[in-house]
């Protein structure tokens, strides 16, 4: 309430409370209290009352004076003046008595708009704004237009201070008061005009007279706050007492702990680890970083631009070598630093990988073999050649007793001639190509076969004793022809009759299948009834296997995996090897049935022999590799062996040495010492023995085929240069 | 059925950790980690697979072992710079609050860790030690040399150099010293301690400044090792000598530039010390006069018996022994009569052969140039046995002066000039003395002997300064190809006694000489073994026609069998037939590797030497994880 009085001078002038200070002023205490009604309640409490009503009598008097003051500035009602009462003998204020004139009366003044305090806006759209008492509309009264307007603005010098008054719907000037504050809005002072912003602060409490002198409570004082703490006491003698004691160092002496003190700390036991592996050492300098180093280690001028021009990272060196002739002209190495911190790095930052060196002989990893020497005999040098007239020597045969050769060329000549002295005893001249030739191994007939193109010619050589001629034409040609199958078969054999043959024409001829293209390999029998040849062209694989005696053929597989590339007979079982592209396949002839499939690891099967015994196979390939099968080993190979540079075209093994040979499109045949052993613990040993180089490259082919003289240690070969050579011992 | 085998969970997958992972298990910064390793010695490995290590990913990181980084964990140095994070905390918000006696008070109680710990497990024995401070004697002098400056504290600088001094007083003192090398880099020496070599890189006189492209803080925390792991070596090697550690240092003489000089040695008084040391020093002396009667009378043997077997095994002395000791003993005895002892007549030496080979500067008393580098020679001179003494542009502390009488040699390195006012006293003086270019000192002390001091002497073109480190068999040797002109100390000793003897018999060597070559070069195609045997023997045979001749015989003997295995070698090409494809291959990389040794050798004789480890030179990865 208090606050409220004081706050400010001027506050009385707008709240209204000045309509009532006339009338309370002269009043006492007591009549104020019965003024107010609900005051009764505060009657009860007579002590707070009393003081409240001291200070408000006090204030109310402030404020009679104030409001003396300020009545100075309002005008809205006429001004009192204050006289001193005859009666009471106290100020009072007197007002001006209104005067009762036409002026002063309501009722003698033109009706006002009273349609009371509506939004005026309801009826800006109306031509009334709004109703009078009796209901009647109330008509706007008419207004000039723009000129008129203009006109009184021209006319009347207080038009711009006044603004159209809705309610009465005319022009009403503006009072001094509202003139004032549009000015301090628009002056952005402090709208009313008696508030003070710079009011001096009052002092409530400490001001003068107004200080606090009582206690605000009557606790007594407490003992803690005059007698001193007994536990920060404790705190700080446990402090001293460990200072006296030494041990809180108050100012320790800074340098004893500083120095680093060294002791003998190897003098105990080291412990049971191990100790870290050291780091490696950087190299030792080499001549290269003389400061004088021999002439012949100073950089060529190339070598120091090669130098220069590599990454600091890729160089051998990290210096160039130079030389000064003195030491005192040597100067300070630049990348000292850099070396040092490389070196660091190295240590903590480079992972270490811990390298066993081979410290052995290159050499000593070389096989250790038996010497050649001691592994004779083998053929070592081209004894004779005998040379088909520029065409390719395709095959060649050697008669099981080892005196003649047959050697057929791809023009279709088939020249029969001696291994002794390689004198050429008669040819034969076919029509296309010779595909192959094969000498019956049949020791009590002599004749060979020669395959042309869909056709197998039987010929008998000349000069031969007369038995033996006899008895081959027997064979060939019996005087009674063995029935004929019940099935037709599309192999026809046509023979001469003994009689009318003689060496110049082959005595027996079996035209295979039409369209069958030439065939490749001619494989016979160990007993020389059976003969196998496969052609190129046809369908089925092409493998057909004729049987002499009773002059018949028949293709053993109906369907075959792969283009056969191969065929032979096993040595001493009926089983029959068949050779794909890339598998071999062994077959049991007698019950029919596949044994066993080899996987050489060959792209592409070129040759394949089988050693005498008939435990162990040779594979070549077009790829370079030969391969050794073990047969009863496993069906991968033992060993596989790759020496020649081109192509391995032809593989033989020899009947009774034991020798194998192989050649090559590279023009060269390898002579191997081939050792079998009987007992199945001991591996086969195989010894390359001798290269025989001699033949002709001729366009990307070299030796095509090679056969072993039986009995003899020799070696035939047929190249692609139309040599035909014999390699003696 | 077994367990499932979870992912990740066994092998490569536990046993390795990334860097990164290391570092949020040891829960430390970066820096820290690698202050850790440095320190612990511990490097990033190589997984066999990284892929498996990574658990799947193949990302480019570094791997530890998850063993060391366990053991890591456990450091208490690592407890110590996590104390040291929180007082720099603490610090900081001192001096942010501008308390300054409270900051004061935590710089006084700042954490400090030590090493001892450390350097006993990385060096459990103290061989391990000795073995590996290399690098550590590189680094202290290179420090000693730096200029100190914001990062690198005086104080640091300064016990670099205490601790270079002292290492080189203890070589100095204990004659360990072995080979040295002036190389452009700077001078690499190799001592013997312990029976461990040691090398260390010393670069020449300059001041070097620390590069930006160098961490400096890496190079600080190395050192901050290696001073307490030299300290402790220092320790137990001065103690083992019977001297006191750390030897006491004359502050004056240290400010006046007296280098090593400014330490003195003090032997341990007490009884109970190590002893030994000192008797065996007076041993040392003893065996000295001993060893220099031995050497008269051994001489005087062999100059009465067959000299032959001698030059077998010991090429460094001249089959005619008579003249080659009239040679030595005239050279050295002009300035000092009794000096036989230095000859480097080492085959009669053999029961001690140190304490000459060693005090191989006994009797020579020198005097340094002042463009010469005194640290250098006076480390050199002294641990050979020799005085020096030096002008006082070069520091105090020269033992005497320049006109003294005893100075049999003067080091100099600059041109000559031929000065005109010259007292007859310097004349004189100058006659005296010899005069030696600086090469001269480390060539004596690589080659083990005194050489002729001819080739050296001032203002001569120097013969190439060979490092004494490429002695590993089948390196290329430079001296060999010179022939004639051969600088090799004893073929030009050879050459001159046969100049002043019998030019006949020079005319009739020189006519030998290119057969000789002629015999290397048959020899050539034979293995190394055989091509050193033969190069000694005709090296040896050099004056004796009979042997020369007997050599021949064998060389042509061989040349024979020579003829023989080219037959094999056709044999053997055929044998390699037969090889797996795996040994095949393994026998083709170590052809290989050997061709290209022989290109190296055969071109410029750059070889590098093999070690049992080797950094992985994965550059890029080094590059990428430099911290």
């Amino acid at each position: 309430m208090q606050s409220e009085d004081e706050g400010s001078e001027g506050d009385e002038s707008d709240n209204g409370e000045v309509d009532e200070f006339p009338e309370i002023d002269p009043r006492s205490d007591s009549e104020a209290d019965e003024e107010y009604p609900g005051d009764s309640a505060e009657d009860e409490e007579e002590d707070e009352d009393k003081d409240d009503e001291e200070d408000e009598e006090e204030e109310s008097e402030d404020q009679s004076e104030d409001d003396d003051i300020s009545d100075d500035d309002l005008h809205i009602f006429p001004k009192a003046k204050t006289v001193t009462s005859d009666i009471t003998g106290q100020l009072k204020r007197v007002f001006p008595p209104i005067e009762p004139d036409y002026d002063s009366d309501s009722s003698t003044e033109e009706a006002p708009n009273r349609v009371g305090n509506i939004p005026m806006h309801w009826y800006d759209e109306l031509p009334h704004v709004g109703y009078d008492i009796n209901g009647r509309k109330v008509l706007r009264p008419a207004r000039g237009d723009e000129l008129d307007k203009f006109l009184e603005t021209i006319e009347d010098p207080n038009s711009w201070t006044s603004a159209f008054d809705k309610k009465a719907q005319a022009d009403k000037p503006l009072t001094a008061e509202e003139l004032d504050l549009i000015r301090r809005l628009q002056e952005n002072e402090i709208p009313d005009a008696q508030y003070d912003p710079y009011e001096p602060t009052i002092e409530w409490f400490t001001g003068k007279g107004k200080e606090e002198i009582m206690p605000l409570s009557g606790a007594p004082e407490p003992k803690r706050r005059w007698v001193p703490s007994i536990w920060e006491k404790q705190k700080v003698m446990k402090i001293v007492r460990a200072i006296r004691q030494g041990r809180i160092l108050p100012n320790k002496p800074k340098t004893a702990s500083d120095k680093a003190q060294f002791y003998a700390i190897w003098n105990e036991e080291p412990s049971a680890h191990p100790a870290p592996l050291p780091a490696p050492k950087p190299r030792l300098p080499t001549h290269a970083a003389s400061y004088n180093p021999p002439e012949e280690y100073l950089p060529t001028e190339e070598e120091r631009k090669r130098w220069e021009e590599t990454e600091k990272e890729d160089r051998e060196q990290n210096f160039l070598p130079q030389k000064y002739s003195a030491l005192r002209l040597v100067p300070a190495y630049n990348q000292f630093i850099q070396e040092r911190f490389s070196r660091q790095l190295d240590l903590y930052l480079a992972p270490r990988i811990q390298r066993t060196k081979l410290q052995i002989d290159p050499n000593s990893l070389i096989p250790k073999l038996p010497s050649p020497n001691s592994l004779r005999p083998f053929p070592v040098y081209k004894s004779l050649s005998v040379l088909h007239a520029k065409t390719r020597v395709r095959s060649v045969s050697v008669s099981p007793d080892g005196a003649w050769v047959v050697s057929g060329d791809e023009s279709g000549n088939v020249s029969l001639w001696e291994v002794i002295v390689g004198k050429e005893v008669k040819r034969w001249k076919f029509d296309g190509k010779v595909g192959a030739l094969e000498w019956c191994p049949r020791t009590d007939v002599v004749f060979f076969v020669v395959a042309t193109e869909e056709r197998l010619h039987f010929v008998i050589p000349p000069n031969l004793p007369a038995p033996v001629l006899f008895a081959t034409q027997a064979v060939l040609s019996p005087a009674n022809l063995p029935p004929a199958p019940a099935t037709p078969s599309p192999v026809k054999w046509t023979s001469v009759s003994a009689a009318s043959s003689s060496s110049e024409k082959p005595i027996l001829t079996i035209d295979l299948p039409p369209s069958s293209g030439l065939p490749k390999q001619i494989a016979w029998h160990r007993k020389g009834d059976y003969l196998s040849t496969i052609s190129s062209g046809e369908g089925q694989g092409g493998v057909w296997i004729h049987q002499i005696s009773r002059r018949h053929s028949q293709a053993p597989f109906k369907k075959v995996k792969g283009a056969v590339q191969l065929v032979l007979f096993h040595p001493t079982k009926p089983h029959f090897f068949v050779a794909t592209q890339r598998y071999v396949r062994i077959y049991n002839l007698a019950e029919q049935k596949l044994l066993k499939t080899l996987q050489a690891g060959i792209r592409w099967i070129s040759s394949m022999d089988v050693h005498p015994l008939g435990d162990h196979l040779i594979v070549g390939g077009y790829d370079r590799k030969l391969c050794w099968f073990d047969l009863e080993l496993s069906d991968k190979p033992y060993k596989i062996l790759r020496y020649h540079s081109r192509a391995v075209r032809s593989v033989h093994f020899h009947p009774t040495y034991p020798l194998f040979a192989s050649s090559s499109d590279d023009g060269s045949i390898q002579i191997f010492h081939a050792r079998v052993y009987n007992d199945l613990m001991t591996d086969p040993l195989i010894v390359p023995l001798k290269i025989l180089r001699g033949h002709q490259v001729n366009e990307g082919l070299g030796v095509l085929q090679i056969k072993w003289v039986p009995r003899q240690p020799w070696l035939v070969s047929a190249g692609a240069d139309g040599n035909v050579a014999v390699w003696c011992s | 059925m077994g367990r499932l085998r979870q992912k990740g969970k066994a092998g490569a997958a536990k046993a390795y950790v990334t860097r990164s992972a290391a570092v949020k298990r040891l829960q430390c910064s970066l820096a820290d980690f690698r202050r850790l390793c440095i320190l612990k010695g511990i490097f990033p490995r190589e997984p066999r697979n990284r892929k498996r290590a990574n658990k799947g990913s193949s990302a480019p990181t570094n791997f530890y072992y998850a063993k060391d980084i366990a053991y890591l964990a456990h450091e208490p140095v690592l407890k110590k710079l996590r104390e040291h994070k929180a007082f720099a905390k603490k610090l900081a918000r001192a001096l942010g609050r501008g308390e300054w006696s409270s900051a004061k008070s935590l710089e006084d109680n700042k954490p400090v860790y030590r090493l001892d710990h450390i350097i006993k497990e990385r060096y459990p024995t103290f061989i391990d030690a000795v073995r590996d401070i290399d690098d550590a004697l590189c680094m202290i002098f290179l420090f000693a040399s730096l200029p100190s400056d914001s990062k690198v504290s005086p104080s640091l600088i300064e016990n670099c150099a205490r601790l270079a001094a002292e290492w080189q007083l203890y070589i100095m003192h204990t004659h360990a010293l072995r080979k040295v090398f002036l190389s452009i880099k700077g001078v690499y020496y190799q001592a013997e301690v312990f029976d461990q070599t040691v090398t260390w890189l010393v670069p020449y006189q300059f001041t070097q400044n620390i590069p930006s492209d160098v961490d400096v803080r890496v190079m600080l925390t190395f050192l901050e090792l290696y001073q307490t792991l030299l300290g402790f070596v220092f320790f137990k090697l001065y103690t083992d000598a019977g001297l006191v550690y750390p030897p006491p240092l004359d502050t004056k003489k240290d400010e006046s530039a007296a280098g090593v000089g400014a330490f003195s040695l003090q032997e341990v008084q007490h009884t109970a010390g190590p002893e030994p040391a000192s008797k065996a020093k007076t041993l040392d002396a003893d065996g000295k006069r001993v060893s220099s009667k031995d050497v008269r009378q051994t001489i005087k043997s062999i100059s009465a018996t067959v000299v032959d077997d001698v030059d077998v095994d010991m090429p460094n002395v001249d089959s005619t022994s008579e003249e080659a000791d009239e040679d030595f003993v005239a050279q050295p005895s002009r300035s000092n009569p009794q000096e036989t002892a230095a000859l480097p007549t080492l085959q009669a030496l053999n029961s001690i052969p140190q304490s000459t080979s060693t005090k191989l500067f006994s009797p020579y008393t020198f005097w340094l140039s002042r463009e010469t580098s005194r640290p250098i020679f006076e480390f050199l001179v002294r641990s050979y046995g020799g005085r020096i003494g030096w002008p006082a542009t070069s520091g105090s502390g020269s033992p005497f002066e320049e006109d003294d009488e005893s100075i049999t040699h003067v080091i100099i390195d600059r041109p000559l000039v031929v000065k005109d006012n010259e007292t007859e006293e310097e004349r004189e003086r100058r006659q005296r003395r010899k005069y030696v270019q600086p090469q001269w000192v480390v060539d004596c002390i690589n080659a083990g002997k005194v050489l002729l001091e001819e080739p050296y002497a001032q203002g001569k073109t120097l013969p190439p300064h060979l490092s004494p480190f490429e002695d590993r068999a089948g390196a290329y040797d430079p001296t060999l190809g010179l022939g004639a002109q051969d600088v090799s100390m004893e073929d030009e000793e050879e050459s001159e006694v046969e100049d002043v003897s019998e030019p006949e018999e020079d005319a009739e060597e020189e006519a030998a000489r290119p057969e000789k070559a002629a015999l290397k070069a048959a020899a050539a195609a034979e293995d190394a073994a055989a091509l050193r045997a033969a190069e000694l023997e005709a090296e040896a045979a050099g004056v004796d026609f009979g042997t020369f001749e007997k050599t021949a015989q064998k060389a042509r003997k061989k040349a024979k069998s020579s003829e023989t295995p080219a037959v094999d070698e056709s044999e053997q090409d055929m044998n390699k037939m037969l090889m797996s494809n795996k040994q095949r291959k393994l026998f083709e990389r170590m052809k290989h590797g050997e061709k290209k040794r022989a290109a190296e050798v055969s071109s410029s004789g750059k070889c590098d030497c093999a070690s049992l480890i080797i950094f992985r030179s994965d550059k890029t990865s080094k590059k990428r994880n430099e911290l």
